[in-house]
């Protein structure tokens, strides 16, 4: 319980500490909300009405006493409204939040499952032997750093391009709920699953030149066991944490994705916002990010010890005898 | 492009590999291309001149001509070789990918490091103060540096280097706790060993391949990002002609000028990959 | 071994380019063109793409055209302006307002019938209540004045039908203001709410007379209008009576230009707002219609701002003017719907008077006059005064086509006669924060889109826009014959006189090298060809109550 506990602070502290570092960081902004809305020469206001409106917004104030009342109003649970547009921040979040959530979810488990394959075929020692099958293995050990050599936004606009305006195969705009999904997913999981897959190669890589593993292959233990119980496991350590680190990424990250294919999402708000200097809904999306972040890395802490025997330092059996042992 | 004009020289360079000792398996012929590839992209880096007669800046035919023997890279918008700004780019896409996986790598590396071979409380502080340079979300992060620091070059790569602290402190952190409890580290512990002698002996060289394969993919990713940077419109101001830049600016030509696009993009895979294929073989160098 | 995976990494990359090809050629699938013109059709939806989502649908906020666009067809109008003659007709008014000798009162009478779309009806009461808002503006509620309405004072209710306006000085421009989407009628109600209750999530609760309501909002994405079946009072000069055609429209936001062009091309959508110039010849295949309208105001140009040291000079403005090849710069990046500019307005603006004698492209004399203005070329190439080098800082005109471009290729102009030319980078916020700010941007890049003799005075005059920063932050004014000229247009009660008035300030911004008009900028639409009775209002936003779909 103690574990907990010190856990919740700690995330409470994170919650803190960036929501003061984000309202230090846009202060410093040059501009603020009220002049980039009403400070527009499309608005053709005068330098007088403006400061009428800067006062009624109370823009004209020390940033100490806004910063407390924006801290105040946030812990009383209200997000205050967008100056940029007047739209409650809630429902903007509410908005953009499952949207989001939904690309970033799908995008993340199609990275992962791309990641995988191509991992394991790449690894797969079967494909030592024969010429073409080494060419092959080698275009897939190829394949993740190709993967992030393409801007999402040119891997986004080609895909529309190519399947949607020329082969006409999915509509983009104006599209069912699973359709409108299919290329963005797409889009987001191509250059996720790369860095996965760099890093399962590697892993696996090490573990298969480990001892245990000639010595287990020597007992007659088959490739697929191998790399199912013992390889993967090892493996799947540090491809978790990087998942961890991803999934953060991707919620604020999909901005471009969601740019391209014209989707509402906490990305491209983002990127509207601070267009705007639109504080209340930066750090509407800081707060939030800040709590998606800190419950999935939670859950990424509470499986390390499950997943990496090493860390269990009672267990006193290092992890490559007891693989040789248990593969008897 | 580098590609295609290496693909001669590279191959009977790896023909004569084989033979010499196993220990140089490492300069197999993908090894030597990437080499050259990187080599060239140095030398445009350097010496701009010697490859292009053109100005980057300056219009010198019709906008929007596709590649011809005069233009191998085509015009952009404006009538400027493509060609000639990619290799005028060199440098400040090189120079922004250095910087920005060196901001990433040197500060989050130390941080990583020092919690977790410290532990204990310095660890706590140091890695909330990581959990909040995660939270906040490295678009807001990068977009406010940028607006801050001014817009050019330099500033993007810091921007960008600055969100990958987090992941780099994060990664090596983890690593060097799984190699700090692995049962050599602790037999070293036992036998009387000091923490610095330790963690430069033992943990550092035995965290080190992750990383450095992040760093690998990092720099590719750099370059992107300061690309996705110009695409979001926070990019470097013109004439500059940074390869993201390249990228952003040619994307509403997909449909009508594919070469603005494809063609600097071809560059900056080429020059990706053959990073990523030398520190893959670095690696397997030092572990032989 | 690797020589293979390299050979079919290059296969790979080598697929792509063809592919591409294949894709830029592969157009004009779209060819069923047997939609010719015919008897208009009722029903059908359409879906429309904004290259931005919209802010607010307050109506004096209504300039950003994502929020016109809307504001447009959700509102009425006391006039209405044709926007092929510009002249003012009847519309919620039935007739042009009674004014008096100096202009500053004006009688409407109301048509009667006309309703809100919560039964309401427009009576007089509602409008004075709707110009008492628009005129003055309600801080308090961060509703801001209508730029268009100068010097209102108040309005009074004569009876039902019939509404007076005072103003506390002359006012020529106010029947054109109303006529204008800033003045969209709302319900009373809808008067009511506060500045953030007329942005997105609000939408549908925004009560107005036009011939669509709002049906359905997604913040951020989409908004669908749909058609008021008891609408019965559009203006007399448009195509017909009664409803509007069409039973829905889908306003999409797109913001990549190359998604937005490609939907409407592949037939995925209707229409689309804001078709760059090197996109236009896609709309050339067959079933593709280019609809480009002009805006009838100032024209996209660059204005020297002279109270700045480096261009207190008019020798140093004239040879800017003569140092930049506009036509160069027109050929290179944009297309026949382009116009070079010939004068601070557009050809069919109101009050336009040619000036292009004055806008001479002569690289040899805009040499000899930086020579006689004392700017001497360094070691680097570029001139310098007494130490101070000519560096000119131009800003990014975000919302007007390509001007990043516009910039660059003026920099590469320039350049050779030694100016240095460097641009502004930033978003929104920071261009507005510098174009504000003495020192910070020496030539301003921009334009406005108003048909009314105010608005030259609206983009230049020292209260308004003050695009040549003539009025500084601390109050003073650099030229004050400059804003009297612009004061005299916006305040002579007859029309003549108004002309005249604007005619002048022309002449005083050409003849004193304080502007370069680039180009008349229009507002490209592409459509596909069974999209029928597409017209745009005076300054080119979207007017779908014409429109219908064939087949």
């Amino acid at each position: 319980m103690a574990y907990v506990r010190r856990r919740i602070g700690g995330a409470l502290l994170v919650l803190v500490l960036a929501f003061i570092a984000a309202y230090i960081l846009l202060a410093a902004l040059p501009g603020d909300a009220v002049l980039a809305r009403y400070g527009n020469p499309d608005l053709g206001l005068t330098a007088a009405q403006l400061a009428e409106i800067r006062a009624a917004y109370g823009a004209d104030r020390p940033q100490l006493v806004q910063f407390f009342e924006t801290a105040g109003s946030f812990l009383r649970g209200d997000l205050g409204y967008s100056i940029q547009s007047g739209a409650a921040v809630s429902a903007l979040l509410a908005e953009a939040l499952p949207s989001t959530l939904t690309l970033a979810a799908l995008g993340l488990v199609s990275a992962v499952a791309l990641a995988v394959a191509i991992a394991i075929t790449a690894t797969h020692p079967g494909l030592r032997g024969h010429r073409a099958a080494r060419a092959l293995r080698n275009l897939l050990r190829g394949l993740p750093p190709l993967m992030v050599s393409l801007p999402v936004f040119w891997i986004g606009i080609v895909l529309i391009q190519v399947f949607s305006f020329q082969l006409g195969l999915v509509p983009v705009l104006n599209a069912g709920p699973i359709e409108s999904l299919i290329l963005p997913v797409a889009t987001l999981a191509i250059p996720i699953a790369a860095p996965l897959a760099q890093v399962l190669i590697r892993s696996i890589d090490e573990v298969l030149a480990q001892p245990f593993v000639s010595v287990a292959r020597a007992r007659g233990a088959t490739n697929t066991w191998l790399l199912s119980r013992t390889v993967a496991r090892n493996a799947v350590l540090p491809a978790l944490t990087m998942a961890g680190l991803l999934f953060g990424e991707l919620v604020g990250g999909a901005v471009v994705t969601e740019a391209v294919f014209g989707r509402m999402g906490v990305g491209q708000l983002t990127a509207q916002a601070v267009a705007a200097r639109d504080t209340p809904v930066l750090l509407a999306v800081v707060v939030i990010s800040t709590v998606v972040f800190v419950l999935i890395n939670l859950v990424v802490d509470l499986l390390y010890p499950v997943l990496d025997a090493r860390l269990r330092r009672s267990d006193a059996a290092a992890p490559t005898r007891r693989a040789a042992v248990a593969v008897r | 492009m580098s590609a295609q004009t290496l693909t001669p020289s590279g191959a009977p360079a790896g023909s004569g590999a084989p033979a010499r000792a196993p220990r140089l398996s490492a300069l197999r012929p993908g090894v030597v291309l990437s080499a050259l590839v990187l080599l060239t992209a140095l030398a445009w880096a350097l010496l701009p001149g010697v490859f292009t007669a053109q100005s980057p800046t300056a219009s010198v035919g019709a906008s929007l001509q596709a590649p011809s023997a005069e233009f191998w890279f085509g015009t952009d918008a404006t009538g400027r070789d493509v060609f000639a700004r990619v290799v005028h780019g060199a440098s400040h896409s090189i120079t922004a990918a250095v910087v920005a996986v060196a901001v990433g790598l040197v500060v989050g590396t130390t941080l990583g490091v020092i919690a977790g071979s410290v532990g204990g409380f310095v660890e706590e502080a140091l890695m909330r103060l990581v959990d909040m340079l995660l939270a906040i979300p490295g678009l807001l992060l990068s977009l406010s540096v940028v607006i801050l620091l001014g817009f050019g070059t330099t500033n993007a790569a810091i921007a960008v280097g600055i969100t990958s602290i987090a992941t780099f402190a994060r990664l090596s952190r983890s690593r060097v706790i799984s190699v700090r409890r692995s049962e050599y580290v602790e037999a070293a512990f036992g036998s009387g060993g000091t923490l610095p002698a330790i963690l430069w002996r033992h943990i550092l060289p035995n965290s080190a391949a992750p990383v450095i394969a992040l760093a690998a993919l990092q720099l590719g990713s750099a370059i992107l990002q300061i690309s996705t940077l110009g695409f979001l419109g926070y990019g470097a101001p013109p004439p500059t002609p940074e390869w993201g830049l390249l990228i952003a600016e040619g994307r509403d030509y997909v449909a009508t000028a594919w070469w603005l696009t494809l063609l600097p993009g071809l560059v900056v895979a080429a020059v990706v990959l053959a990073t990523n294929r030398l520190s893959s073989a670095i690696g397997q160098g030092e572990s032989a | 071994m690797p020589s293979v995976s390299r050979r079919s990494a290059l296969a790979l990359g080598l697929g792509l380019p063809a592919l591409m090809t294949l894709a830029s050629c592969g157009n004009g699938s779209s060819g069923s063109d047997g939609a010719a013109a015919g008897e208009p059709q009722q029903g059908g939806t359409l879906t429309y793409l904004e290259p931005q989502t919209w802010t607010t649908l307050y109506p004096p906020a209504g300039g950003f055209y994502p929020n016109g666009g809307l504001i447009n067809n959700l509102t009425d109008r006391l006039l209405y302006q044709n926007p092929e003659t510009l002249a003012l007709e009847p519309w919620i008014a039935t007739a042009l307002p009674e004014v008096n000798e100096d202009a500053t009162e004006y009688t409407f009478t109301l048509r009667e019938g006309a309703s809100y779309s919560d039964g309401t009806l427009i009576d007089a009461e509602n409008v004075v209540k709707n110009f008492d808002l628009y005129g003055i503006g309600d801080p308090e509620r961060a509703l801001t004045v209508s730029e268009a309405i100068n010097n209102y004072d108040h309005g009074e209710v004569v009876d039902a039908t019939t509404v007076k306006f005072f103003f506390s000085a002359p006012s020529p421009g106010f029947p054109q203001a109303v006529s204008t989407i800033n003045s969209g009628l709302l319900s009373s109600a809808t008067l009511d709410r506060s500045g953030e209750q007329f942005g997105p999530g609000n939408a549908a609760d925004l009560i107005a007379s036009g011939p669509f309501v709002v049906s359905a909002e997604e913040i951020g994405t989409q908004i669908t209008l749909a058609v008021r079946e008891d609408y019965d009072w559009a203006p007399a000069s448009l195509g017909h009576e009664g409803r509007a055609y069409l039973d829905e429209i889908v306003y999409l936001v797109a913001s990549e230009s190359s998604v937005r062009v490609g939907t409407v091309t592949s037939n995925q959508a209707h229409i689309a707002r804001q078709i760059d110039a090197p996109d236009e010849a896609q709309f050339e295949a067959d079933g593709l219609v280019l609809y480009a309208a002009p805006t009838n105001g100032v024209n996209n140009s660059l204005s020297f701002r002279f109270r700045d040291p480096a261009l207190e000079d008019i020798a140093t403005r004239q040879a800017l003017i003569a140092a930049i090849d506009r036509q160069a710069i027109v050929d290179t990046l944009f297309t026949a719907n382009y116009p070079l500019a010939t004068g601070a307005l557009g050809a069919k603006a109101l009050g336009y008077v040619d000036t292009s004698e004055h806008y001479a492209h002569d690289p040899a004399l805009a040499a000899t006059l930086l020579d006689e203005a004392g700017w001497v070329a360094g070691a680097d190439g570029t001139r310098a005064k007494d130490g101070a080098p000519l560096t000119l800082t131009f800003n990014e005109a975000l919302p007007q086509p390509r001007s990043r471009e516009v910039v660059t290729l003026i920099q590469e102009q320039l350049a050779e006669l030694g100016i240095d030319v460097q641009l502004l980078p930033g978003d929104q916020a920071t261009q507005d924060a510098a174009r504000a700010e003495p020192g910070k941007v020496q030539v301003y890049h921009s334009m406005v889109a108003r048909s009314d003799y105010d608005v030259i005075k609206s983009q230049f005059s020292s209260d308004n826009r003050n695009a040549l920063l003539n009025g500084h932050p601390d109050g003073t004014v650099g030229d004050e014959e400059l804003d009297a000229l612009f004061a005299q247009i916006a305040s002579t009660p007859d029309e003549e006189g108004r002309a005249e008035a604007s005619a002048a300030a022309q002449a005083h911004l050409a003849e004193q090298a304080l502007i370069l008009p680039l180009f008349e900028e229009p507002q490209v639409y592409g459509h596909v060809d069974a999209v029928q009775g597409f017209s745009t209002e005076s300054v080119a936003r979207p007017s779908f109550y014409d429109t219908w779909l064939a087949g």
